[in-house]
């Protein structure tokens, strides 16, 4: 048995690709299998440096589509696999994730984010929302936990192994370039001293024993030739996927109960959200915030009530209304207005968010 | 004046090259110095010190780096190599290389003009056991042996905004224990203001302390 990655917790100091790369070690992943794009190349590059160390495997496929299938083919075959990407690599990723979605196969994607559409830039955005929450052609049934910092790099990333062995649905880290670049600390942590049980990964295929006789024939379809046959297996997963939505949903809000103004946003915008209601707050401004940190599925009851209570909203991220959409969509039905204020591809700063809030509340 | 400096800064991603390079930089320049410093990421170009750079002239120094404007239009193309930096080493005064992107090392300076002959040249390896990679004696030595040629070892040991004096000595230590293993000497210990302070002129193995102003942060990368 190789030895463990983090022998007692301490603090590092880190950039985002690099913790990925020791959170996955550290969730007892077997294999990476990736296609290098800027900005999440150095998760590769950690990852290969240190695999050799750890008795762990990594393979350079032609492409990200191919990444994406050999991905789902090694989870198939019993191994903890996942893969990283970003940007117009993530388009090509939604064919294979598609299938694990048909499939029902745990996968772990890491994304971080690029501007777009298409190459774009290598530096950030919050674009590829709609994508990887939606993406691909079904029904979108994934899980999305978009982060903000190191810390929650490395723990949505060992999480995301368990949602995804777990459940059996398509499990995303939602980062990007700004969290793959930048450096801070963090506590490294192996997750078993914290008593957090890690599921081990089994063989899909290639079992012991006569399929059919001696157990039930591992089949592993995504093609159907009559409609009705995947309508009754695409409505089983959604009701699946309905059923453990409250479980999986995530959110952190702060300042709500009194607030005339509560800020909505995700990942690194978040955190600059988080600053400006805080020194909103010690100013004597009544706002509030709203962090979604699973974008699929989102917590839908407490947006239900969130958008209930009568007060203005201001939403706001790096993207020109990919969160807001999804948003909307759960807020269907409030007359509660909903400001937005959009920067596709650019970062948005505490002074940004303030100056935005002020305005409404003026 | 005393014979020129040359110094080119290297070691692991995210290590705190940059930094103390133009920190270097500008001590030096503040001893009424003719400094250029030099910015020598050809991997990614978009990171490094790129927005600071006018700052920086501002405060007395050459900087040889690539300026927004001639880089918009290039895309990924590739590795780019600002012309100007090829012929840094025949600048007038101490040259200050920034050898971004640890993953090629010093290798970098071979695209450099007289790098392989010039005599006052020093690689310096900078180090910090905060980060992982680079956290215990072995993995030191283990780095700074693939990087190619090192000269000398430099204590960047820190937390970010969580330092303390006791983080700076205990990589002080370890620093100076990875560098008896390799045979190299430690140039100095840095550290921001406020710690520098409660460490005094040398470190706990007896290195000079470097004051370090933070800069890098205000470029983002």
């Amino acid at each position: 048995m190789s030895k463990k990655i983090v022998e007692q917790e301490k603090r590092a100091f880190m950039t985002g690709n690099e913790v990925v790369a020791w959170a996955a070690l550290a969730a007892k992943a077997d294999i990476m299998y990736g296609y290098p794009i800027t900005p999440q190349n150095e998760i590769m590059h950690y990852w290969t440096r240190m695999a050799p160390k750890y008795e762990k495997s990594f393979l350079q496929t032609e492409d990200e589509l191919s990444a994406g299938f050999t991905t789902i083919g090694g989870v198939m075959a019993g191994r903890k696999a996942f893969t990283a990407t970003a940007g117009p690599g993530n388009t090509l990723m939604q064919e294979p994730m598609s299938m694990a979605e048909m499939m029902r196969l745990p996968t772990v994607v890491v994304v971080q984010q690029r501007g777009g559409p298409s190459t774009a830039t290598v530096i950030y955005s919050q674009q590829e929302v709609t994508m990887t929450s939606i993406g691909g052609n079904g029904e979108g049934m994934r899980i999305v936990y978009s982060t903000s910092s190191h810390q929650e790099l490395y723990d949505y990333t060992i999480k995301a192994f368990n949602t995804a062995w777990k459940y059996r649905f398509p499990t995303f880290v939602l980062g990007d370039g700004y969290q793959a670049k930048m450096r801070e600390s963090l506590t490294l942590y192996d997750p078993e001293a914290r008593g957090i049980e890690l599921i081990p990964p089994e063989a899909y295929v290639g079992k012991e024993g006569v399929p059919g006789k001696d157990r039930p024939p591992a089949h592993f379809r995504n093609t159907y030739n009559m409609e009705e046959e995947l309508y009754e297996l695409v409505m089983d997963a959604l009701q699946d996927y309905e059923k453990i939505s409250p479980d999986v949903a995530e959110y952190h809000s702060a300042g709500i109960e009194d607030a005339e103004l509560v800020i909505v946003g995700h990942g690194i915008v978040y955190r600059a959200i988080k600053a400006a209601v805080e020194a909103m707050r010690e100013k004597g401004l009544r706002v509030g915030y709203f962090r979604p940190v699973t974008l699929r599925p989102l917590p839908v009851p407490q947006i239900k009530e969130l958008m209930a209570s009568n007060k203005q909203i201001l939403l706001m991220e790096s993207s020109y209304g990919q969160l807001a959409r999804l948003f909307k969509d759960v807020a269907y039905g409030s007359s509660t207005k909903i400001n937005t204020f959009f920067k596709p591809g650019m970062g948005i700063t505490a002074e940004e968010v303030e100056a935005a809030a002020r305005e409404i509340l003026k | 004046m005393s014979k020129r400096i040359v110094e080119a800064y290297t070691g692991e991603y995210a290590g705190g090259k940059s930094e103390n390079a133009l920190n270097r930089a500008l001590a030096l320049a503040r001893q009424g110095r003719i400094v250029t410093l030099v910015d020598l990421d050809i991997v990614e170009p978009v990171y490094t010190l790129r927005p600071i750079q006018e700052e920086l002239r501002a405060l007395g120094i050459n900087v040889i780096a690539w300026k927004t404007a001639e880089t918009v239009g290039l895309g990924e193309a590739g590795t780019t190599l600002k012309p100007g930096a090829r012929w840094a080493l025949r600048h007038e005064g101490d040259i200050i290389l920034d050898i971004g992107y640890g993953v090629e090392g010093t290798r970098t300076l071979n695209l450099l003009e007289g790098a392989a002959t010039d005599q006052d040249l020093q690689v310096i390896a900078v180090i910090n056991i905060s980060r992982p990679m680079t956290a215990e004696v072995k993995d030191i030595v283990e780095h700074v042996r693939e990087m190619g040629r090192v000269d000398a070892l430099l204590n960047n040991t820190h937390l970010a905004d969580e330092t303390t004096p006791e983080v700076v000595q205990e990589g002080a230590r370890v620093v100076a224990e990875a560098a008896r293993h390799l045979g190299l000497p430690v140039v100095a210990t840095a550290a921001v203001t406020s710690i520098a302070e409660e460490i005094g002129d040398v470190d706990c193995m007896g290195n000079p302390v470097r004051v370090l102003t933070r800069y890098m942060q205000k470029a983002f990368w």
